[in-house]
C-alpha cells in the first residue's frame, strides 16, 4: 500500500479536510513540534466562518503559518499546536503515572462545539477539529 | 561575557601572531587568488565550494578566500578596527555592516563582497526564525554550516536577541579554520561535525528550559517553521507518507463511526428519535423482521471509475471487511486493468485496501484459512495472491505460460482444511487446476473437463464451479450451454477423475451464472441441495446426487447419461446472476438479477414470490451517473452478491455501475438464531417437491 505516490498521500489529507463536519486538521512533528502541515487554520476563530475547509493543502503551512500569525486570534495554527502539544505531554504524563509501560495511541476530546481527535505516531502527531455531532 | 571576550582577545592575539607568520604566504596566495577570483567571478562557484563538494581544491579555495577575508577586514584597516571585531561579535550591530562598507569601497576587494553576498540571504533566514537552527539539524545543513557560520554571528549580532549559543560558536569555527589552514579538509570536516553535534547537545539542553514556558506565550513557543525545503524533505519521507495513509484512514473511522451513533446521547432529552425502531408495532412486527435495509454504499472516485464489479466477498475474520473485484477500466490504459478494492464497513469514502492486477480479475475472495490472504483468478489465466500486509502488487502469480490455465478464470475457491488446503481454479476451456497456496509456480493437480459423449464436441465450458461443505473431492461444474455436471477431482470407486459422465443435471436453457450448495450447518443435513441461477430468467433448486452412489445405481444406463431435472424452477422477470445460500439460515437465499434488484426468499414462506425485493439506492451512482436515464435498464444490472458468513446478516451486491452496496436484513432472514421448525421445513419441502417431482416424471 506504501506505493501511493506523494501527491495521492494528499489527496487522502485533502479529502479528509473536505468532509462534512471537519473544520481542520494539523499534522506536527513529534520530535520538534514543527508544523509540517495545516488546513482550515488561517480564519482567526472559528465562529467567523465554521465550516471553512480550505484546500489548503495546496498551499504550504508555511503561508498559512505566517497568514495565522498576521491575524492573530485563537485558532492559528501555532495557537493550536502548542495547546495541542501540552495537552498530549498531559495525557502522556498521566499514562506514563498509570503506567510505565503503556502509552498514548489515541486522544478524543469532545467540547459542546467541536471535538479534537489527536492521534499520535512515534514521528508524527495528527490533530483533527471537527464539529460535535448533533446529539 | 566577560571571560567569552577574554578568550577571544586571546585568540586574537594569537591569531595576530599567526598572521605575522604567515604574511609572506599570504602575499604569494593573495596573488594566486586574486587571478583566480577574476577567473571565478560568478557568485556561485564562490559560495558553493562548500564541503559538500570535497574537492581538495575548492576547499583551498575557501581556505584562501577566509585567508584573504581577515587580513582584509582586519588587516588594511586600523588596529582599533580589528579590537573592535571581536567586540562586534558579542554586542554591537553597526559593525558587521560597516565592514561591509569598507569592503566595498575598493575594486581590489570586489573577491571578498562575492563572497559575502550569500551572507545576506542567510541574514533573513536567521531573522525570522532565531532559534530554530538549533532544534532541527539536517545532514545537509551541517555540511554547509561551514560556510555559512561566520555571517551567522554577525546576523545573530546585529538582531542581539540571542547572546547565548551561536556567538561562542562562530568565533570558534573561524578560529580552528584559520588554524588548521594547510591541514587536509577531511580534519576540517570532522572538526565542525563535532561542533555541530555540540551544539545539538546545546540545543537540546536549551530546548526543556524552554519547556516550562511554553504555555505561557508566544515568545518561546517550542515551535519552528521550517523552510520550504524542510518542509519538503519531510514531506516526501516514507515516514510521513506511512502516516499520513494509516492516520487518515482512523480520523476517517471515527467520522464515520460517530455518524452511526453518538455515545453521548442523551435519551431523557425527549428529542423523539422517530426511526424504524417505532415501526415494529401490532402487525408491522413481521414486517420489520423481514425488513431489507441499505447500511452504506461503496464507490471511490479515482479507481471505481468505468468498471464494473466481477465480484464480491466478506472476509471470515473480520466481518466488516467486504472485498470487491472490478473489470478493467477501458478509459484509463495508464491504470491497472485488474483492481481489487477491500472496504470497511466503518470507513465509507475510503477503501481500506488497493490491489492491482495487470489483467481484469474476474473473481475474488478472501482466504477462509488466512485473514490476510485473498486469491484472485484474471483473465489472463492467472491465479493470483495478495497479501493485506504487502504492497497493491500480488505477493504470489501463476505463470502466464506453461502449465496451468490459458484461458479466463471466472471461478475459483479454496476447499479443504485449516492444515491442509487448495486452491481450485477453472477456467473457460475446461481447465481445472490445483495449487498449494505457497507454491504458484506449477499447478498441483491438473485436470481438463471435456462433455460427455452425448454431446456434438468434447469441448466443455464451464462457468462456474461449486464444492459442497464436506467433500472436497467432488464438485459441480455448470457451463454456458446450461446444463451441469458432477466432476470428480481424483479416480474413484467406479468414476474416473473428470466430468462423470453418468449424470448430468440439466434444467437451464442458457448459461449457467452461478452454482451454491447449500452451507448446511444445522441439525438436519441439506448438504444435498443446490441452487442454481442462470440467464434464462431463472433460478433452479436441484438435489444432488451422492457422488459414490451414482456409480452402482445406474450402472444400467450406461452410455447415455441419467438426466435429473430440478426439483423446484423459479422464474423471474429478468437475467439471474447470482444466488446464494443464506450462510445460517436453512430456508433463506438471495438473488441480484439484470434488472438490478436484489431480491430475498424464503422457501419456506413461498416458492413463488420473494420475501423481499430491494434495489441499491442512487446516493452513489457511479459509473453511470452523468448518464441519461434511458439507459437505466443496463446500469442498474446487478452481477454478484455475497453473504457475510459469520451472521448472515448482511449482504453485499454490486454490478455494472461498480458501486458497492450492503444491506441488512432483518432477524426473520438471518442472525444467528434459528429455529428447529426452520430446518424441517425445508426438509419436508424437499422432500414434497420430490414426490411431485417423480409423479410427474411417470
Amino acid at each position: 500500500m506504501a506505493q501511493n505516490t506523494f501527491e495521492e498521500t494528499l489527496s487522502h489529507l485533502t479529502r479528509l479536510s473536505q468532509k462534512p463536519g471537519v473544520q481542520s486538521t494539523l499534522i506536527l512533528s513529534r520530535d520538534t513540534g514543527a508544523i509540517l502541515r495545516t488546513t482550515g487554520l488561517i480564519s482567526k476563530s472559528s465562529s467567523a466562518n465554521p465550516n471553512s475547509t480550505l484546500p489548503a493543502s495546496a498551499e504550504t503551512s508555511s503561508d498559512s503559518y505566517t497568514n495565522g500569525r498576521k491575524e492573530g486570534g485563537l485558532q492559528s495554527a501555532e495557537d493550536v499546536a502548542s495547546m495541542v502539544w501540552a495537552f498530549l505531554g498531559a495525557a502522556g504524563n498521566l499514562v506514563e503515572n498509570l503506567d510505565r509501560e503503556d502509552e498514548v495511541k489515541l486522544l478524543t476530546l469532545r467540547m459542546r462545539k467541536n471535538e479534537l481527535v489527536i492521534l499520535p505516531a512515534p514521528k508524527f502527531i495528527m490533530v483533527m477539529i471537527h464539529d460535535t455531532p448533533p446529539a | 561575557m566577560d571571560a567569552a571576550m577574554e578568550r577571544r582577545r586571546e585568540e586574537i592575539v594569537a591569531k595576530k601572531a599567526k598572521l605575522a607568520e604567515l604574511k609572506r604566504q599570504r602575499e604569494l596566495r593573495k596573488e594566486a587568488a586574486s587571478n583566480r577570483t577574476s577567473l571565478t567571478a560568478s557568485p556561485d562557484p564562490i559560495h558553493q565550494p562548500s564541503p559538500r563538494k570535497p574537492n581538495a581544491e575548492d576547499i583551498d579555495l575557501i581556505l584562501k578566500k577566509i585567508n584573504e577575508e581577515r587580513p582584509r577586514s582586519t588587516g588594511p584597516g586600523s588596529p582599533a578596527q580589528r579590537a573592535a571585531r571581536p567586540i562586534s561579535v558579542i554586542s554591537s550591530d553597526n559593525e558587521g555592516s560597516t565592514s561591509y562598507k569598507t569592503t566595498t569601497t575598493m575594486v581590489d576587494r570586489e573577491s571578498q563582497t562575492m563572497s559575502m553576498a550569500p551572507l545576506t540571504t542567510v541574514f533573513e533566514f536567521e531573522a525570522e526564525t532565531k532559534k530554530d537552527t538549533e532544534v532541527i539539524m539536517y545532514s545537509k545543513a551541517v555540511q554547509t554550516s561551514d560556510d555559512w557560520s561566520p555571517p551567522k554571528s554577525r546576523g545573530v549580532g546585529q538582531s542581539d536577541s540571542e547572546p547565548e549559543g551561536s556567538p561562542t560558536r562562530t568565533p570558534r569555527a573561524s578560529k580552528r579554520l584559520s588554524r588548521r589552514q594547510k591541514e587536509r579538509d577531511e580534519e576540517i570536516r570532522a572538526m565542525l561535525r563535532r561542533e555541530i553535534e555540540e551544539e545539538l547537545k546545546a540545543a537540546q539542553q536549551t530546548n526543556p528550559d524552554a519547556d516550562p514556558t511554553r504555555t505561557s506565550g508566544k515568545e518561546n513557543f517550542p515551535f519552528k517553521t521550517l523552510t520550504d525545503e524542510e518542509l519538503a524533505a519531510v514531506e516526501r519521507s516514507d515516514d510521513f507518507i506511512g502516516f499520513v495513509e494509516r492516520s487518515t484512514k482512523v480520523l476517517e473511522r471515527a467520522l464515520d463511526q460517530q455518524l452511526e451513533y453518538d455515545i453521548l446521547a442523551d435519551y431523557a432529552q425527549g428529542r423523539l428519535n422517530l426511526d424504524d425502531e417505532d415501526e415494529g408495532q401490532g402487525s408491522l412486527a413481521a414486517k420489520k423482521g423481514r425488513r431489507v435495509k441499505e447500511i452504506a454504499q461503496f464507490w471511490d472516485d479515482r479507481w471505481s471509475k468505468k468498471r464494473m464489479i466481477s465480484d464480491l466477498g466478506f472476509s471470515a475474520k473480520f466481518p466488516e471487511l467486504v472485498l470487491a473485484s472490478y473489470t478493467k477500466n477501458p478509459s484509463a490504459p495508464h491504470d491497472p486493468d485488474g483492481l481489487i478494492q477491500v472496504w470497511n464497513l466503518h470507513m465509507h469514502d475510503r477503501p481500506e485496501y488497493i490491489f492491482h492486477a495487470q489483467s481484469d480479475i474476474l473473481t475474488a475472495k478472501f482466504s477462509p484459512f488466512h485473514p490476510n490472504l485473498i486469491i484472485g483468478g484474471a483473465y489472463s489465466g492467472q491465479v493470483l495472491l495478495w497479501d493485506t500486509r504487502a504492497k497493491s502488487a500480488p505477493v504470489q502469480r501463476t505463470p502466464l505460460t506453461g502449465s496451468g490455465h490459458t484461458h479466463p478464470i471466472y471461478s475459483l475457491d479454496i476447499v479443504g482444511t485449516q492444515n491442509a488446503n487448495n486452491i481450485i481454479s477453472c477456467s473457460t476451456d475446461g481447465v481445472v487446476c490445483g495449487w498449494t497456496v505457497d507454491m504458484l509456480s506449477q499447478p498441483q493437480e491438473f485436470l481438463e473437463l471435456t462433455s460427455p459423449p452425448p454431446s456434438k464436441t468434447d469441448d466443455m465450458a464451464p462457468t462456474c464451479i461449486a464444492f459442497p461443505q464436506s467433500d472436497p473431492t467432488y464438485f459441480l461444474a455448470g457451463t454456458e450451454e446450461g446444463s451441469i455436471y458432477p466432476c470428480h477431482r481424483y479416480d474413484r470407486a467406479g468414476a474416473k477423475a473428470g466430468v462423470d459422465s453418468r449424470v448430468k443435471y440439466s434444467g437451464h436453457a442458457a448459461p449457467v451464472m452461478s452454482l451454491d450448495f447449500h452451507p448446511a450447518k444445522g441439525q438436519i443435513d441439506l448438504g444435498d441441495l443446490v441452487l442454481s441461477s442462470s440467464v434464462d430468467w431463472s433460478v433452479k433448486l436441484w438435489k444432488v446426487r451422492p457422488p459414490a452412489a451414482t456409480g452402482t445405481s445406474n450402472a444400467l444406463t450406461s452410455g447415455n447419461p441419467q438426466l435429473v431435472t430440478p426439483i423446484l424452477d423459479i422464474a423471474r422477470e429478468d437475467l439471474v446472476y447470482d444466488a446464494r445460500w443464506s450462510p445460517v439460515k436453512p430456508s433463506v437465499f438471495a438473488l441480484v438479477d439484470g434488472a438490478g434488484s436484489l431480491e430475498v426468499w424464503d422457501i419456506n414462506v413461498d416458492v413463488e414470490v420473494p420475501v423481499q425485493k430491494v434495489t441499491p439506492s442512487d446516493n452513489k451512482r457511479g459509473a453511470f451517473a452523468s448518464m441519461p436515464s434511458g439507459l437505466g435498464y443496463m446500469n442498474r444490472s446487478l452481477n454478484k452478491l455475497a453473504w457475510e458468513r459469520n451472521e448472515g446478516r448482511r449482504v453485499a451486491v454490486g454490478g455494472m455501475d461498480g458501486v458497492v452496496t450492503v444491506f441488512e436484513v432483518g432477524h426473520d432472514l438471518g442472525g444467528l438464531e434459528t429455529r428447529s421448525e426452520e430446518w424441517s421445513g425445508v426438509k419436508r419441502l424437499v422432500s414434497r417437491l420430490e414426490a411431485v417431482g417423480e409423479a410427474g416424471g411417470k
